[in-house]
């Protein structure tokens, strides 16, 4: 064989190929609703169906293997029935891949009660005209084919049926509503105009990470703090932020209840706690005696939120929040001795001792995103203080009293809380 | 008028190729006619006021005929028994422009008085004769309830027409168009109206062979 009639028996038989793979042609396909063991109706021009409805059965459940077990009779009424023949006559000689949907519309109001009247079930028209075999789906939903295309024309009622399985029956099967299912259906508001309740609340228990650094600013505003460390048990370069004196970096837990009106406004109670340890500097031989010395944070606040709700899919609602509020920090000392020191040293007695509470403020934003109305995942960060009010009036021996400690103490944290939300009106 | 509204006064089928040369038939023209302010009519053109709305119907019928007679050769009419039993259905032919008429059944071909089935049809829903019509007040849905000035003098004859070309054959609308035609007058005589009717029959044809796709 020479070459170039290999070449061209090798083009002859990718023309074979394709076009036996694309013998018919889809016109448009809107994917009408595909039920499980759904009805077909086939609806046939002809006095003998190019199909067979058993066999057609076959191919769909050779073709679509979700589609559990597919029903398929011949649509006898309509095939007596003289208005739908008509229509059967016009929709032959007018189906045209040039032709939208709207222009294949049954127009005769009687065509058109059949069709509303279907009640789940899918009807397959199909057509011979000349070679080809023209198929339209049609469903209850509209007056006009939800789906047509046309495929050639052969005597072999297996592979036509497979053909139209192929081309219009691929799609994932749904389960059919029960008579009740449906009926609740019909009398359900649509998701998307639901009232709003009033007032929704949620609880949550979450857990994050706090440090003195706020993100995007500068290190060396905060370095002094955070390199700093503590000697003898009090002495620091600079006692205006407790990170002179604590671990700044740490995990922290959090509980909170909240509520908000109209998903706009709201109020959150919060309760944080965090372990921190205190930065003794290792050099200084006077710690020798300490077993540990940490600082429980424990912190209440109460913030105002502005929310707003949105609801991409029914079962997932996601509200932003900004929130600002006050809290009150308290800072419990835990510490001790190594065991077998009786005497602590006269530094450890005159330790520091941080303020009873310090009040500050937080504020900062994040979202709920909440999956089937109750089971939340919160998302925050923002920035909170603690401190106490520097700029007391001055007394007459102002001179000589010390600074207050810890007097501002911001820092920066993320969290992540698990949430369940409820409506109560 | 019309806010800015552009409107679309045609619809063509996407399938509507070839506009009818020579042969055409026409039905629904017994009941298209209208004639409005009769009696500013039956005054200029000395006609009797009581019989002037069928004197003018079927004067204008007929030139309308007649004209189209002369345009296509071999024109039929469909008789009314043919036609007249087909229910009113209304076309849109632009979101606020909806014309109403009679439309032949799908799957149901139309025969002419020989028997023979024409491949086309100017069906004539409407063809309403006055003075100074603007076709924005009878076919925009917004604008058909509003109240008009009764104008004392008038400068125009003017001619409201809505049709429909019919393929008999596939029993699908090719061309559907709602048409306006001016012209002015000193003193109305029979000759303008028939010039007037002449005008919007040369109009349906300009238009049916424009609005080819």
């Amino acid at each position: 064989m020479s070459r170039k009639s290999s070449i061209l028996l090798f083009a002859l038989s990718i023309l074979l190929f394709t076009g036996a793979s694309f013998g018919g042609s889809k016109f448009f396909n809107s994917h009408p609703t595909l039920w499980k063991n759904p009805d077909i109706l086939i609806w046939s021009l002809d006095k003998e169906p190019v199909i067979d409805p058993k066999e057609f059965c076959l191919s769909l459940k050779r073709a679509n293997s979700g589609i559990g077990d597919p029903k398929c009779r011949l649509q006898g009424e309509w095939m007596r029935d003289s208005i739908a023949i008509r229509y059967a006559t016009w929709l032959n000689a007018n189906m045209d891949p040039a032709l939208k949907p709207e222009y294949l519309k049954a127009r005769h109001p009687a065509m058109q009660a059949k069709i509303q009247a279907l009640e789940d079930q899918i009807v397959l028209y199909i057509a011979t005209n000349g070679n080809n075999v023209n198929i339209a789906l049609f469903d209850e939903t509209a007056s006009e084919p939800k789906a047509a295309g046309s495929i050639l024309l052969s005597p072999d009622k297996i592979s036509m049926g497979d053909e139209i399985a192929d081309m219009f029956f691929d799609g994932t099967a749904k389960r059919r509503l029960s008579k009740e299912e449906r009926k609740k259906k019909m009398t359900e508001p649509d998701e998307y105009f639901q009232e709003v309740p009033v007032f929704k609340m949620w609880a949550g228990i979450g857990m994050g990470y706090s440090q003195a650094q706020i993100p995007l600013t500068p290190d060396d505003w905060y370095s002094s703090h955070v390199n700093s460390q503590v000697g003898n048990y009090r002495i620091t370069k600079d006692s205006v932020s407790l990170w002179n004196f604590l671990d700044d970096s740490d995990p922290y837990f959090t509980l909170y209840v909240g509520g908000t009106w109209y998903d706009f406004i709201g109020l959150e109670l919060t309760y944080h706690y965090a372990k921190h340890h205190m930065k003794t500097d290792p050099e200084d031989t006077v710690y020798q005696e300490l077993d540990h010395w940490n600082f429980s944070q424990h912190e209440i606040g109460l913030s105002a939120m502005f929310s707003r709700n949105y609801r991409p899919l029914t079962w997932l609602d996601i509200t932003p929040f900004l929130f600002v509020g006050f809290q009150y920090s308290f800072f419990v000392e835990d510490i001790a001795l190594k065991d077998g020191v009786k005497n602590p040293s006269k530094a450890y007695k005159a330790r520091i001792k941080f303020e009873e509470a310090y009040k500050g403020a937080l504020v900062g934003f994040g979202s709920h995103f909440i999956f089937l109305k109750h089971y939340g995942i919160g998302l925050r960060t923002g920035i909170s203080s603690r401190g106490r009010n520097m700029y007391v009036d001055p007394s007459p021996d102002a001179a000589a009293e010390s600074s207050v400690i810890g007097g501002f103490t911001p820092d920066w944290f993320i969290g992540v809380g698990l949430e369940y939300h409820l409506s109560l009106f | 008028m019309g806010c800015g509204h552009n409107y679309h006064w045609s619809k063509s089928h996407p399938l509507y190729k070839k506009a009818p040369y020579g042969k055409l038939a026409v039905a629904g023209s017994s009941e298209a006619f209208v004639l409005t302010r009769s009696s500013w009519f039956a005054k200029k053109l000395g006609w009797n006021p009581d019989s002037i709305q069928l004197k003018a119907t079927a004067f204008c019928e007929q030139v309308f005929l007649d004209e189209l007679r002369r345009a296509y050769p071999n024109y039929v009419k469909i008789p009314d028994q043919n036609f007249n039993h087909f229910p009113e259905e209304s076309q849109r032919l632009d979101e606020r422009i909806f014309m109403k008429g009679r439309l032949p059944e799908q799957g149901v071909v139309v025969k002419d008085s020989a028997g023979d089935i024409p491949p086309y049809i100017l069906i004539l829903h409407e063809f309403i004769v006055g003075t100074d019509l603007k076709r924005e007040t009878y076919f925009d849905y917004a604008l058909i309830h509003n109240e008009m000035t009764d104008k004392k003098t008038s400068t125009h004859i003017s001619a409201i027409i809505s049709y429909t070309l019919w393929d008999n054959e596939r029993q699908r609308p090719l061309f559907s168009a709602v048409d306006e035609v001016q012209r002015p007058i000193t003193k109305p005589t029979p000759e303008d109206l028939e010039a007037l009717v002449r005008s919007a029959v040369k109009q349906i044809r300009i238009n049916l062979y424009g609005g080819v796709s």
